[in-house]
């Protein structure tokens, strides 16, 4: 019985859009298919769905890795309705631990096409609920997606690999922060309404901006958006006089060359008594004149500035991968020792529980009577039930500690009791976002 | 103090330096909190430190040159404590912390040399109520303002990394914005000179009940009233044309250096009436 862990799948970087689409499934979707695959592959005994703008991926498990993985792009090609060689380049495949750290490196946006972006995480979580629905989950599955959260969340908590601006918008933004510490009293003019200006002021709002002015050569727009955003529109021929109490100017015009210079700022820096100023320059030619950015107190970013910026993010991002790497190595190398049966303690909390959940069950089934007890007897009932459970429990670890610790036949007799005792881990005992609270595996690294 | 007790305060504030210097390089790493905790326990047997020569000596300690530079020290240590955990300053305790350890380690020399010689005795004259409370104030002034020129220097390296577009190096997420720097600039200030202000008040009344005249112009008392005028410039300017940010900072930062340079300057050539000692 060697069960070992396989993935197919293709992302953004073995294949395009047009491919990924095509085998592209919708959450609501996954369940029926998880099951559809667990009939046309009986052989495969555990199977999760993972579908993103960015990938697809079967995670399952099987004897033989490598049939199983035929049988799975088999399947996909039939039940996505594609020809199996339009994208057949383009699959990659993992089989045991390599599979292992595959899943554990996705989850830890190691894989992710921006490095670091958070939403994998979560979309990880929706992948093994949607399996523990379709019941395609098993007690291998259940500790590599445990395994791979808790990765996620120690590469999270002990890198800065979710640190930075990624975007132009929110790199504008973590600006501002820099420049500004209260931004509830400032305000905000947009000139121009392109749609990064929107995004960038959208931001602000969220952050705390609450005056905004919009000051567009089509009125209209201006009022359209200003209506959207919460803010206010400004006559664009008279936009001058509020220079004076803007704190954040983004530009967004289309202008053959700078609408603003140090000139026009000589007055409106004097009357703002020095207050800082941030400029954001998105046009394309550029609106501000770049030698504003030598006046006193104000800031100029231009859409380079910005970018440059994102990619400094990015340079450091790529920093603090290789120590997320060395974390998946860790990991990885804990969960193969459970995989080979010497690391028992997730197997015993994963009977300990089927055990409880028997006596619960049958606490429930008999509730009717037992709750018309008086009170002592019936909590003499429970601590009898619990006696008996954890009897039952107490021979069955002594017969696992007495052939584990190292034994050869250790890996087999954990895995035996395992099918024999687990029955119903589809139903996901921990919750999932507490998986690394409760992971034994920490208590014994 | 004992020797050993003294290498301990200095063990601790350079441990201190190291920490903050150290929270800078690894910003993910929690070394700020060792800083902070390096910190306040030199500042805390400091105090007993303090103590020991206050009643040692009869006197409050600030006898010589050596003693006020480690009350200053201390002083500063504390009010650096109190910015650093209030307004999550810790950036500022790489400048703060080095400057605290290398003014301790100064004042302890000066003890050692002092010590060589004969213990100073204060003149009958100064042994007076207004001594503690005139010096205090003088002292938390300074030490009011080392924090602001601390603050200035964080200003400016802020402000040429972002006027640079150097700016958002990811790792330095979380330190305190340019606004927070300049207003927190802006308080230290105000304190400080307010300080400055009653010890120059205090310190005339006493002249004033000791030796019949406020005012003798003597070396102390002139430098402390230029710092005074330029203090209260820096303020005024702020307050009328707005100068704030990146002027205000730099100019804190000259202002500053003319104090410490006619502190140590007054202290060691023109040990007058104030007994070599810049009260």
């Amino acid at each position: 019985m060697d069960q070992s862990l396989f993935i197919v799948g293709i992302n953004h970087r073995s294949a395009p859009v047009r491919v990924r689409e095509r085998l592209a499934y919708s959450d609501g979707d996954i369940s029926a298919a998880l099951k559809r695959l667990r009939e046309a592959a009986p052989a495969i005994s555990e199977a999760a769905l993972l579908s993103t703008c960015n990938r697809v991926e079967v995670i399952g498990v099987a004897t033989d890795a490598e049939k199983a993985a035929d049988s799975t792009i088999a399947f996909l090609a039939s039940d996505r309705d594609v020809d199996a060689a339009t994208f057949a380049d383009a699959i990659y495949r993992y089989a045991g631990l390599d599979g292992a750290r595959h899943l554990f490196r996705v989850g830890a946006s190691l894989d992710s096409m921006v490095l670091g972006e958070p939403q994998i995480l979560g979309q990880l979580k929706t992948t093994y609920s949607l399996a523990a629905e379709a019941a395609t989950v098993g007690p291998v599955l259940h500790r590599a997606f445990h395994k791979a959260f808790s990765v996620a969340k120690r590469v999270r908590k002990s890198t800065l690999i979710g640190h930075g601006s990624v975007s132009v918008s929110s790199a504008a933004v973590k600006l501002a922060r820099q420049i500004f510490d209260k931004l509830g009293d400032k305000t905000v003019m947009l000139m121009g309404a392109g749609k990064m200006a929107e995004l960038t002021a959208r931001h602000l709002k969220a952050i705390g901006i609450q005056s905004l002015l919009i000051a567009s050569r089509t009125f209209d727009r201006a009022v359209v958006l200003a209506r959207d955003l919460g803010g206010t529109a400004v006559p664009f021929d008279s936009y001058r006089p509020y220079l004076k109490m803007t704190d954040v100017l983004i530009g967004s015009l289309s202008v053959a060359k700078p609408i603003l210079g140090p000139n026009d700022f000589e007055t409106v820096v004097k009357e703002r008594r020095y207050r800082p100023m941030f400029l954001i320059d998105l046009g394309v030619p550029r609106n501000f004149d770049e030698r504003l950015n030598a006046m006193e107190n104000v800031y100029l970013y231009d859409i380079d500035d910005l970018g440059a910026v994102v990619m400094q993010t990015r340079d450091a991002r790529e920093r603090e991968a290789e120590k997320a790497e060395q974390i998946v190595t860790i990991e990885l190398e804990s969960f193969a020792r459970w995989l080979a049966g010497l690391d028992l303690v997730p197997t015993i909390k994963d009977i300990r529980y089927s055990i409880d959940r028997l006596r619960d069950e049958e606490l429930e089934r008999n509730r009717g009577w037992l709750s018309a007890l008086p009170p002592a007897e019936r909590e003499r009932v429970e601590l009898m039930t619990r006696s008996l459970t954890n009897k039952l429990m107490h021979r069955i670890l002594s017969g696992l500690r007495r052939t584990g610790d190292g034994a050869p036949d250790s890996a087999a007799a954990a895995d035996l009791a395992r099918q024999l005792l687990i029955d119903d881990l589809a139903a996901g005992h921990d919750e999932i976002d507490g998986a690394d609270d409760n992971d034994p595996e920490d208590d014994l690294d | 103090m004992r020797p050993v007790f003294q290498t301990l305060i200095l063990i601790c504030y350079g441990l201190s330096a190291i920490f903050f210097t150290a929270d800078r390089l690894r910003p993910a790493s929690r070394f700020v909190n060792f800083g902070v905790i390096a910190l306040a326990a030199g500042a805390v047997l400091h105090a007993f430190g303090l103590a020991a020569i206050g009643i040692e000596s009869g006197n409050f300690p600030v006898a010589d040159f050596g003693e006020a530079l480690s009350f200053l020290a201390w002083l500063t240590a504390l009010a650096g404590l109190v910015m650093i955990v209030r307004s999550r300053m810790a950036v500022v305790g790489v400048f703060l912390a080095p400057a605290v350890t290398v003014a301790f380690a100064a004042a302890s020399i000066l003890r050692f040399q002092q010590l060589e010689q004969s213990r100073i005795v204060l003149p009958e004259t100064l042994r007076s109520v207004w001594l503690p409370i005139h010096v205090t104030l003088a002292i938390l002034g300074y030490a009011l303002f080392v924090l602001a020129a601390s603050v200035s220097v964080v200003y400016l390296a802020y402000e040429r990394r972002l006027k640079g577009k150097r700016a958002l190096a990811p790792l330095e997420e979380g330190r305190p914005s340019l606004e927070k720097l300049d207003r927190i600039n802006y308080q230290l200030l105000g304190w400080g000179f307010a300080m400055l202000s009653l010890a120059i008040i205090t310190g005339a009344i006493w002249a004033d009940a000791t030796w019949g005249h406020f005012w003798s112009w003597e070396p102390v008392e002139s430098w402390s009233l230029v710092i005074w005028i330029l203090y209260a410039a820096l303020i005024e300017s702020r307050l009328t044309v707005g100068w704030r940010g990146r002027r205000a900072a730099a100019l804190t930062i000259v202002v500053f250096t003319v104090l410490v340079g006619s502190f140590i300057g007054v202290n060691l050539m023109y040990p007058g009436k104030h007994g070599g000692n810049f009260g």
